[in-house]
């Protein structure tokens, strides 16, 4: 079955950053795999897995975000703020966002 | 604040773990081997079982790096379905080959059934090396990983239906808050599983046990991993852990009901569980 899997992955690599639409957890097809073997400094960023996305929230306000595929970041629009998608993992900590905007969010989003 | 037997800030705290675990990545599996002579996989097993996922399940494994309880997590839920499908299928005796074929064909897509595990860190490193063995032993479905922190999770409320976290609680600087975060992602009915070294409380197997943590270990760590340091903070920091009861109370004081833990190996090691209601 293993086998099998690693087929299909293989298949679906023609389509990147498409969502797979069935909504199952399966989470097949886009994202994290790097067949040429895991290169440093992705040439083509990876995106996240589609399924990934429902649960993530932003840690500091536990809203919802909205994935940028431009950039390959994770937005919060409200505190204005982007968490990075390296190597297609996404760092959901706070000291690795940066600010969208020039001005400094509001108080809201400091730690407690 | 202590790392091991010294005495830190907070903040050093945090910087100091996450040093051990970003030399120790590429060597952490063949460090846990060595030092537990093997056990560890059984350790791990137990907890899966005692877990005891069905297909549909939503694990999140958190400080979960290497992967370990994620794979036997898909390993598990995979063979359920397996014989959940084996069963539906004795049951419909009437089917032409070519029906139960094609049966086997559709299901063979959801070979999880639906179950997934969401393996957090707060170590990139860590998670690099999980993410290659994935990849090296094909587990593709159903896995995702994600770089967060414990005391401060990137998922919304009551969406889980597991939370686990092995050998890792020991290294959050703020175990309440980290204790918080995992009652506030489990849904309603959920479940609160822990595996972390614990006390020996026989006296005799205390004195070996020591002998063994500050002798044997910290020399393994050298050889193996060439990094003694970060292995003597390992072994000090299972001494500093709260012991079973206590942890027991501080998991109590997070919300969860029914908390219960079950000494494996005379306590060296405790798998603690507790229920979201």
């Amino acid at each position: 079955q293993a086998r099998r899997a690693r087929g299909r992955r293989g298949g679906r690599q023609q389509q990147p950053g498409s969502a797979s639409g069935s909504g199952s957890g399966s989470g097949l097809g886009s994202g994290s795999d790097s067949g040429s073997g895991s290169g440093s400094g992705s040439a083509r960023p990876q995106p996240p897995e589609p399924s990934l996305l429902r649960f993530l929230v932003c840690p500091l306000s536990k809203r919802p975000l909205r994935y940028e595929e431009a950039t390959n970041e994770l937005i919060n629009e409200e505190l204005g703020i982007a968490y990075p998608i390296i190597d297609g993992i996404p760092n959901m900590v706070p000291e690795a966002a940066r600010m969208t905007r020039q001005k400094a969010p509001a108080e809201g989003s400091e730690r407690p | 604040m202590h790392f091991g037997f010294q005495t830190v800030t907070e903040e050093e705290r945090r910087e100091k773990i996450y040093q051990v675990f970003e030399n120790v990545a590429k060597k952490y599996d063949v460090m846990n081997d060595s030092m537990t002579l093997g056990i560890h996989r059984v350790w791990k097993d137990i907890l899966v079982h005692k877990m005891n996922p069905c297909p549909g399940t939503l694990l999140l494994d958190v400080a979960g790096g290497t992967g370990d309880i994620a794979f036997r997590f898909i390993n598990y839920v995979r063979s359920v379905r397996q014989r959940q499908l084996q069963r539906k299928l004795k049951h419909h005796q009437n089917l032409s080959w070519q029906e139960i074929f094609e049966s086997y064909q559709k299901d063979e897509f959801n070979s999880l059934g639906d179950s997934q595990v969401v393996v957090c860190d707060i170590n990139r490193e860590m998670l690099k090396v999980g993410k290659q063995k994935a990849e090296h032993l094909g587990y593709s479905e159903g896995l995702s990983w994600v770089l967060g922190n414990a005391e401060e999770l990137p998922f919304d409320d009551d969406k889980f239906d597991v939370y686990t976290i092995a050998f890792g609680i020991r290294n959050v600087t703020r175990i309440d808050l980290a204790l918080q975060e995992a009652y506030r992602v489990l849904k309603p009915g959920g479940r609160f599983l822990c595996l972390e070294f614990s006390h020996v409380s026989n006296p005799l197997l205390s004195r070996l046990y020591d002998l063994y943590s500050f002798q044997v270990i910290p020399v393994l760590g050298e050889v193996i991993a060439g990094d003694w340091r970060s292995y003597q903070y390992l072994v000090e920091s299972i001494r500093q852990f709260p012991p079973q009861e206590e942890l027991k109370v501080m998991i109590e004081d997070a919300g969860f009901f029914k908390v219960d833990y079950e000494n494996l190996n005379f306590g060296i090691v405790a798998i603690h569980s507790g229920f979201k209601l």
